[in-house]
This record gives C-alpha cells, structure tokens and sequence, in this order.
C-alpha cells in the first residue's frame, strides 16, 4: 500500500491538523461541563438569584470594568482564605456551584485590587458610595486621609456614575459570596454584619 | 487590480493601529503611577486597557500577520493571491470594523471575554473578514505551482482552521443563554489561551519559518524537526486553557490536564527553535548581522524561547500560588505577544516593504537604532514586571500586609515599567517612519537623480 503524502495534499493536511486538533478541543470544552455537573448545576445548594436592581448593578460591573483589577475567586489556598477572611474568620474557597447564576462570570485574571469574591456584607453600603466617589480615601479603615497608603492606591474614581448607578452597584457587590454562609461564631450563631 | 494591493494596505494600516495601542499602553502605566490622569468614563483604567489589548491584537498584529502572509503566501506556492479583489474588500471592512469596536470599547459596550471585548455585532464582522481570509489562503493553496506545501503553509492552514473554532467559541458559544459562571470561564479561557497559541503562534511562525531562511540565504535546519513542532503543537496547545485557573473553582483533574500539556508544550517549542538556531548557526556571518532584519528575527526567537519556558513553569502548582494575577503574568505575555510576534512582524514589514516598492528600505541604520533602543527597553519593560509579580507574590502570602501595603511596594516598579515603555514607543516613532519612507518618502539619491535629468 502506498502511505499518503500529508504534504503534498491540501485537504489532507487541513484534515488532520482539525482532527488533531479536535480531541483537545472536545476534551476541555464540551466534556468538563459533562462530567463535572457543578459547573452548570447547584444541586442541593441555595443559589441567590438576581434581584432587576443587582442586575443592572452586574451590567455596571461588567461594562465599566472591574474585573481586569479585581478577581472574584478565593482560591484553594491558605493565603487567599486568610487575606480575603473576616475577623479572623477564614474566607471559604470558592466552589464553582457558586457561580451558576452568573451570566457573566468576573473570576478574573489579575489582582490589581484585592479580591472581590466574598466582599458582600463586609463594608456598609454607605462606605461602598464613598469609596466609589473617592477611592484613594480609604474612610475608617485607615484614620489619616493623608497617610502613606492614601497614595498608594491606583483605583480610578467614579465619581461620574450616577447616584441610582452607585447604588445599583453596591446592591450587587454586597450579594457577592454569600451563597456560603460563613460568617458565623463558634455557637453557629451568624456574626454582626453592617446591615444587621 | 495590482499585484499586493491588500498585503501593501494591511500593513500600513496595521502599522498605524500599532501606534494607537502602544499609546493606550502607555496611558495605561501612566495611570499606574498618577491614577487622577483622563478621569472622565471613556478613558477610565479599564477601557484604555481593553482598548490596548484589542488594538495590539486585531489592529497591530493580526492585521500585520495576515498582511505578510498575503505577500509570502504567493511565494512560496509560485502563483498569485487567489484573489486580489477579495483581499482588499476583506482589509477595508476589517479596518472598518476594528474602528468601530474601539468607539464600542471606549463606550463601554462590550463583552465580558478577556482579549474577546469586542461586542457581538463586531465579533460577526471579524468572523467574515476571517472568511473571506480563508478563502484566499485555502485558494491561494489550491491554484499553487509547487507539489510540496512548505512549512510557513501548514502552520497558516492550522491558523485559519483552528482559529475559526477558538474564536467562535470565545465570542459567540460564550454569548449563549445557558453557559454560565465556571462553565462560561473555562470557554473563556480556552479562547483567550488558544487566541495567543493557535492564532498568533502559528502565524508568527509561518513568517518565521519564510524569513528566516530567506534573509540569511540558508536553507531550514532539519526538515523533520519542522514537522515534530508543526504536529504536536497542533495536538498539545488547546488542552491547556485551565491553566488560568489553577487553584481555583474548577475541576481539580482539568487543572491536572492543563498543567501536563502545559509541560509537553515544551516539546514543539524546542524542535521550532532548534530549527531556527540551526539555521542560524549555518548562516554566512555577514549576513547574520546585516541590518534590522536578522536582527528582529533572532530576538524575537529568543523572546520565543523564555516565554515558552516561563509558560509550563508557571503552570505548576506551587510556582503559579506566587506569580498568578500578578503583574508578572502581564510581563509573560507582552514577552509573547510584543516580544516574540511583534519582532517576527516587524522583521516581516521590514522585509516585504522595500520589495513591495521595489527600492531598499529607506535607512538601514536607523532600522539598526530602532532595533536596539526597542530591545535594550524591551528585557528591563519585562523583567521589571517579574520582578514586581514576585514581590507582590510573596507579599500576599502575609496576611498581615494590607492589599494596599503589597501595592505600595511596586510604586518603583510602575514608574520603572512607564519609563521603559517610552523607550519602547520611542523605538517604534522610528520604526514608522522607516516604514512610511521606504512606501512614500523621497530617497536622497532619487532627489539627486531627478536634479540631474533636470
């Protein structure tokens, strides 16, 4: 028998390099959401579902940017769990049930502001519009307004979001990580939040 | 309509969008430094970013890409561009289009996929300029005058085959109704990886795998080494998109996966620049030296080298808890996409410019200049992001250090970065003027000549 010559032949060598191709392409796009079903799917889990408010706060979020500084993901990590805790509280790993409602996810790529996955709850709505209007004030978290790490933040303002935006925005960012419930002393009783 | 109408208009135009995103780039690093600079909403940090990726990746590079190969192509098959017309309608829409997705950018419309902004509408445009690329590359294939097809062919056939399935499933599969939150970022992913590893790579090595034997006047290295790196990188580099999310919610076993053929990519990228130092080595001397061309060519390999080293080791487990969502995987891959692709680009406008002419390249020397103030600013832009990733990295791992404390230790960093990203576009001033001469300009000697007929 007479072997084929790839490189004399354009329909072969196109075929192959798809073929080729295709067994990666199957394999990490189509079969993951196959076999692992919480990727699409919460299960028994209580999933929050978007009120229309949150949802034009998530259009905002997406459209003005947030995700290239801030990602939404504590990963498997002791630093991350820790850094992204509350009140000596570690944070949980994000799990990707967590996730299912998210049209657009915001895992991120890159931590140019700190991570925003389980940043619900943690600040007053109150703080959020300040930060937003002026954001190298870092408000009571850092009693000097003109200390060392007012200029070390590089967070643009954004200031020129209408109040209603602001407002749609923060009523977002404060359901994010919430569908662990986490915050709780060693009684399992829920620990103070701001909006309690 | 002329012989190499669309590859002479893509690559002017392509140099141009060049100018414009290393702009954003460094408005970009100026906002690192001084944050209050341009705040109003269209040039928040954000959208100056997205609109410095897209520009570099579509205006800049894709464009330039496509253009050499619309010269290089016709060589190698010893025929013409299958159609002429075609390519030139192809390169006005694309330019079009690209314009247009910047307004979109700069307003905000855009879409939640890394590298991917560019919203829906304009995503369908791109698609058809994509397909009515293909049909000029498979064309030009099919009416050839050679038997054989060359390597710089079978790497652009996989570009243009593979691409149209990454860029579908990054702008149109991930826009449908029921892929969400984890689901929707691991297609993300596998788009934005394979957006670098299977449209940029394989073109950049196409050009390479032309330029190089033809500006030292050397044949390949080794025949079968081409081949080795054609077929498994053609296997190996889609499987590795969850890399971007080691440690983090997705499947632990497709992690795993990832990280493996992270590591076999090890494989195609040494054949490929074996190949190319072996043809190197067994070049004239004089002719390694001569100019910006070879020059481009070697460093560009050697930027080719270090990214794909940095790029399975960053994906092991351990390494990637300090460097990723650091800065420095913002260094690795401007050391992939500007380092290594970029500098095969610009060795190829270089290279086609004064043929296209029909007259040298306007300034040698300052090609040379432009070479070596790109590349003495070029390794200091990189390694300073490392080295700032690092320490950011580290910095982290101390939950005792604010976030703003780790940020305030890479002020130097960001200033060093902005510093020499001028140096970078300083470089590039001088490119574009070399370029726009040897098209437009007036040559001494031809003014000398035109005085004297007088």
């Amino acid at each position: 028998m007479k072997k084929p010559d790839v490189e004399k032949s354009l329909i072969l060598t196109a075929l192959f390099a798809f073929l080729i191709f295709a067994v990666g392409a199957v394999m990490t796009t189509i079969v993951p959401p196959m076999v692992d079903k919480t990727l699409w799917d919460a299960g028994d889990h209580d999933v929050h579902e978007y009120t229309e408010q949150e949802l034009r706060g998530i259009a905002i979020y997406k459209s003005q940017g947030c995700v290239y500084c801030h990602t939404q993901q504590v990963r498997k990590l002791a630093s991350d769990q820790r850094r992204y805790g509350w009140r000596l509280v570690e944070a949980p790993a994000s799990e990707s049930w967590e996730y299912v409602n998210d049209k657009d996810h915001f895992l991120g790529t890159k931590r140019t502001g700190p991570d925003l996955a389980r940043v619900g709850g943690k600040y007053s709505s109150e703080w959020h519009w300040a930060h937003f209007k002026d954001p190298r004030n870092m408000g009571e978290k850092f009693a000097s307004p003109n200390g060392a790490y007012q200029s070390a933040s590089i967070m643009p303002s954004f200031k020129y979001l209408s109040d209603d935006e602001i407002k749609d925005l923060t009523a977002y960012i404060q359901t994010l990580g919430r569908n662990q419930n986490w915050r709780k002393d060693a009684d399992e009783n829920p620990l103070n939040d701001y909006e309690q | 309509m002329k012989q190499d109408t669309a590859a002479k208009m893509m690559i002017i135009s392509s140099v141009l969008f060049f100018g414009l995103a290393l702009t954003m780039g460094l408005l970009t690093a100026l906002k690192f430094i001084a944050p209050t600079v341009g705040e109003i909403e269209y040039l928040s940090l954000p959208r100056v970013r997205i609109l410095h990726t897209n520009v570099n990746l579509y205006g800049w590079l894709l464009q330039a890409n496509m253009g050499i190969l619309f010269w290089i192509l016709p060589r190698i098959l010893h025929t013409k561009l299958f159609s002429e017309k075609l390519g030139v309608v192809m390169g006005i829409i694309y330019n079009a289009t690209l314009l247009g997705g910047a307004v979109c950018i700069l307003m905000g419309k855009i879409q939640n996929v890394e590298y991917g902004e560019l919203p829906l509408v304009i995503d369908l445009l791109v698609v058809l300029c994509w397909v009515m690329f293909a049909i000029n590359v498979f064309g030009t294939v099919a009416i050839r005058k050679v038997k054989y097809l060359y390597v710089s062919v079978w790497y652009t056939l996989g570009a243009v085959i593979w691409t149209t399935f990454v860029y579908i499933t990054g702008n149109l599969v991930t826009a449908l109704p029921m892929v969400t939150g984890v689901n929707q970022a691991n297609l993300s992913w596998f788009f934005v990886h394979n957006a670098v590893g299977l449209i940029f790579t394989p073109m950049g090595v196409a050009m390479a795998y032309y330029l190089i034997p033809k500006q030292l006047n050397t044949p390949i290295y080794s025949h079968k080494l081409s081949m080795i790196g054609f077929w498994v990188i053609s296997f190996v580099y889609v499987w590795t998109g969850a890399h971007h999310m080691i440690h983090g919610p997705i499947s632990h076993w497709l992690q795993t996966v990832s990280i493996i053929f992270s590591f076999s990519l090890i494989i195609p990228v040494i054949a490929v620049i074996t190949n190319f130092f072996g043809t190197f080595a067994t070049a004239p001397r004089k002719l390694r030296m001569d100019g910006p061309i070879p020059k481009l060519l070697m460093m560009g390999t050697i930027y080719y080298i270090f990214t794909c080293l940095q790029g399975p080791f960053q994906a092991i487990r351990a390494v990637n808890e300090i460097t990723s969502k650091t800065d420095w995987v913002v260094g690795h891959a401007h050391m992939a996409l500007f380092g290594a692709f970029s500098y095969y680009a610009m060795a190829g406008i270089y290279y086609i410019a004064p043929k296209l002419t029909g007259r040298d390249l306007y300034s040698k020397k300052m090609g040379d200049l432009h070479f070596w103030i790109m590349t003495l600013s070029s390794i200091p832009f990189f390694a300073v992001l490392w080295i700032s990733g690092v320490i950011q990295g580290f910095a982290w791992l101390n939950p005792e250090n604010t976030f703003v404390q780790t940020l305030a230790a890479l002020k130097h960093a960001h200033i060093m970065r902005l510093l020499t990203g001028s140096g970078i576009f300083v470089a590039y001033v001088l490119f574009l003027y070399n370029v726009l001469q040897t098209f437009f300009g007036k040559y001494a000697d031809e003014a000398e000549a035109e005085t004297i007929s007088e």
